[in-house]
């Protein structure tokens, strides 16, 4: 480009005319005295109606141009000063001018140029919605997720509700069963009459069932609250095959049908398993087959399907000559509350509970179930379990022992606190032949303790004043007794028996108690010591310790969500690093170095409050520090230093005692 | 709604309020947690690109030669300046809070049974920050 053409004032005039932002030039008075095409385009007004206008006129904010204008002529140049044009879509621009002289330096006018900002004001206002819109979505999802989580914990509540509702309800119920089948039990032991035993005997039997009906429920909705669970013990199959029929016998015998039990010999001799669910589901399947046989046989039949090795499937089938079930009503019997025919349960009895629990059973532990029948010909129930195979020896199981007459010196103290129970366990411990004596609370059975002797204690959990958790605890921990403690429950859930072993009981009954099993647990307890209780805390702790103590873990346990492991973790660097902190505190207070015991009371304090040790000992070690920062020593500094030393130590003292007991803990769980 | 699990640094000499912090951030699953007992080794692993470093003001409790909070928290806003680093202190002084705060730190926090919770909301904060930042950047690098 040559130097003549960009002086070309025709070169200038060109360019300017290109611009497409509006370019004008006013003079000192404000008027226009010259400007582009695109100032002609934007207002829609020609060349010639535009000179010696006032500038200002074509602004919505008139006043507001006049003072930006002024401002050029004031300073010499604006620089982006936003307005708005008055023309049809009040354009906004930003306006930027400077003046323009004659050679002596004489100010002519001013050059003005008006950029569009439309496009970037649209862009912004996008912007300003877009993330208008981005919020509302996030408070949406938010509050979305809040109503879920809200709904969430509004099922969970309800499903511990229900729980709750049917284990307080199973405890109402059995308490007075227990009452019932028990003084039946008695009476039916005394010189009857051959019609009164009979009507006894019906009563027993109504009791029985209703019991079972209670378990049924109880069951159905520890598996709608997902609190099923299986126990991995080794057991041996055969045995426990064996003792399960044993118990149909007298049931069989009356109604002149016969069983019949096909093992097979392959299968591995001792098994891990539920053995004790493996029993329901067996009485469940026979107790129907039994119920809706008159005559025939039933065949229980176990069967090795496949071994490898570490597992063992095997399929088991209860086969009857019964009265079938139609094709129709194959597909429903294992839904809750369902009998083939509804007529069936007013001839035959039950709830129809009974085959849902088994499906339960059964599909919970992996395996399945099928049912093939046909009417008046009979049905076949199979199902298969898979078994981990073990080299272990199974578990003694509780053998049932026949009453001995010989061991008579056996005292006993039954904790009890409805006296309809209490008699009735004084009734079978004499039919034992125990001495015995009867507490109606958990505070009389201690005073009784701490008064005489005894063997062992039968203990009801829920009593007035003191109940059995509370009265085992004290026993266990205050007495540092191991006396054998057998715990006497109506309530059956899972938690409570959890609880039972938690406080440091031997062993559980549930009521009704069934005497053969009371008898032969309490010799159990009674003939070998009792094994040693894992909350029994050793050496010569005594009852004022708890009280002093300068710990709470309270808070620690509530932040791990009580997860051992994790307390431990902390206990462990407690006391890890506690120790060096009292000594470098010590050691620099002595030497007078004060940013050393700056840094060791720092560190110091967060670890009061971890440890729930009271908020005093915080601020003096808080005190230490601003102590030291000041760097000077203040009276009494030395007595703080050594209390703080003398918490720590205790504090420690008391932290080991509580990991030894997180760790039995850890290896009990 | 967010993926990614945060990173974040712990760092503090106290091992057992590390420790503490450490148990209580991982029961929420949405941290990725990495636990330093001094500056040096948070600043040796910074090229794992934390989001947020978590960090103790005074550092040199038991190893007087140790780098202090500030130190450390000069050092990682020069090397990475937009790793947001919140400063814990035992101490409830307003000075150190505002010395903390001059040197670049988002925020700060005493050391108190709430720290945790504390803790909890500003890293919402920070993240929240960061959204709105680049969201920002976004739609400028379409203007």
């Amino acid at each position: 480009m040559k130097n003549a053409e960009i002086k070309s004032p025709q070169y200038a005039r060109s360019l300017i005319e290109a611009s497409l932002d509006p370019l004008v030039t006013i003079s000192t008075m404000g008027k226009i005295t010259d400007m582009n095409e695109a100032l002609t385009n934007l207002t829609g007004i020609s060349r010639e109606q535009l000179i010696g206008t006032d500038f200002k006129d074509y602004f919505t904010d008139s006043r507001k141009a006049r003072k930006v204008y002024k401002e050029v002529f004031a300073k010499g140049f604006v620089i982006d000063s936003p307005l708005t044009m008055r023309d049809s879509k009040s354009t906004d621009v930003l306006f930027n001018g400077s003046v323009y002289k004659d050679g002596r330096g004489k100010v002519l006018g001013a050059v003005v140029v008006a950029r569009d900002i439309t496009e970037r004001k649209r862009i912004e206002r996008q912007l300003i919605e877009a993330r208008v819109f981005a919020e509302l979505a996030a408070s949406m999802a938010e509050l979305a997720k809040t109503k879920a989580e809200g709904a969430t914990r509004y099922a969970e509540s309800a499903m511990k509700a229900k729980q709750q509702f049917l284990s307080n309800m199973s405890h109402e119920i059995r308490t007075p069963m227990n009452a019932i089948i028990g003084f039946t039990k008695v009476v039916l032991k005394t010189d009857l009459s051959a019609e009164q035993k009979e009507y006894l005997i019906a009563i027993k039997m109504s009791g029985d069932s209703l019991i079972v009906l209670i378990d049924d429920i109880l069951d159905l909705a520890k598996v709608d609250a997902g609190k099923m669970s299986f126990e991995k013990t080794p057991f041996r199959m055969t045995t426990s095959l064996a003792v399960m029929l044993k118990l149909f016998q007298t049931k069989i015998q009356e109604k002149n049908i016969e069983i019949v039990s096909e093992y097979d010999i392959d299968i591995p001799g001792v098994l891990m398993g539920d053995a004790m669910r493996l029993h329901q589901i067996f009485i469940n399947l026979i107790s129907n087959a039994v119920k809706f046989t008159n005559e025939g046989k039933i065949t229980v039949c176990a069967r090795l399907l496949s071994e490898d090795a570490e597992h063992a499937t095997i399929e088991f089938s209860v086969t009857d000559t019964g009265i079938g079930i139609s094709k129709e009503k194959l597909g429903q019997v294992f839904e809750n509350f369902q009998q083939a025919t509804s007529g069936t349960s007013r001839l035959y009895g039950g709830t129809g509970l009974g085959l849902a629990i088994v499906k339960q059973l059964v599909e919970l532990q992996g395996g399945t179930i099928t049912v093939k029948s046909e009417v008046d010909k009979g049905s076949t129930f199979s199902f298969n379990l898979n078994f981990q195979k073990t080299n272990g020896e199974a578990e003694l199981e509780v053998e049932l022992i026949e009453l001995d007459k010989e061991i008579k010196n056996i005292k006993v103290l039954v904790v009890e606190d409805i006296p309809l129970n209490q008699l009735l366990m004084k009734t079978l411990l004499d039919d034992f032949g125990f001495e015995r004596d009867v507490a109606a609370n958990g505070k009389i059975a201690i005073e009784k303790l701490k008064a005489g002797s005894y063997d062992i204690i039968l203990m009801d959990l829920q009593m007035p004043e003191m109940n059995g958790f509370v009265a085992t605890d004290y026993i266990r921990n205050t007495m540092q007794s191991k006396i054998p403690i057998i715990a006497l429950t109506a309530d059956v859930t899972t938690v409570d028996l959890e609880k039972c072993k938690a406080v440091g009981m031997n062993d559980y009954i549930s009521k009704p108690v069934d005497e053969r099993i009371l008898y032969s647990k309490m010799m159990a307890l009674v003939k070998k010591p009792a094994p040693e209780v894992k909350k029994a805390r050793d050496k010569n702790s005594n009852e004022v310790k708890t009280s002093t103590r300068c710990i709470d873990l309270g808070s620690l346990s509530q932040r791990t969500r009580k997860d051992p492991s994790l307390m431990k973790e902390m206990i462990l660097l407690y006391l890890d690093q506690t120790p060096t902190l009292i000594h470098a505190m010590k050691q620099s207070f002595n030497d007078k170095d004060w940013n050393g015991l700056h840094m060791a009371a720092h560190t110091l304090i967060p670890s009061f409050s971890i440890m729930g040790i009271h908020v005093d000992f915080e601020n003096m070690a808080k005190k230490i520090q601003e102590y030291a920062i000041a760097q000077r020593q203040a009276e009494g500094m030395d007595e703080i230093v050594l209390q703080l030393e003398n918490i720590c130590l205790q504090a420690c003292k008391e932290l080991q005692e509580e990991l030894k007991e997180l760790k039995m803990q850890t290896y009990a769980t | 709604m967010q993926h990614n699990r945060i990173k974040i640094f712990l760092v503090d000499d106290d091992a057992l309020f590390l420790k503490l912090l450490e148990i209580e951030f991982l029961q929420e699953t949405d941290f990725d947690i990495k636990t330093f007992s001094s500056g040096e080794l948070c600043l040796d692993n910074l090229s794992y690109h934390p989001d947020v470093v978590i960090l103790d003001y005074l550092l040199a409790g038991i190893d007087k030669t140790a780098m202090n909070g500030i130190e450390t928290l000069d050092k990682i806003k020069s090397l990475k300046s937009d790793i947001q680093v919140v400063m814990l202190s035992a101490q409830d002084k307003i000075d150190v809070a505002v010395s903390c705060m001059h040197h670049g730190a988002f925020d700060y926090v005493v050391k108190s049974e709430t720290a945790f919770l504390r803790l909890q909301k500003i890293i919402l904060n920070i993240l929240k920050t960061k959204k709105t930042e680049s969201e920002l950047k976004w739609y400028m690098e379409r203007m």
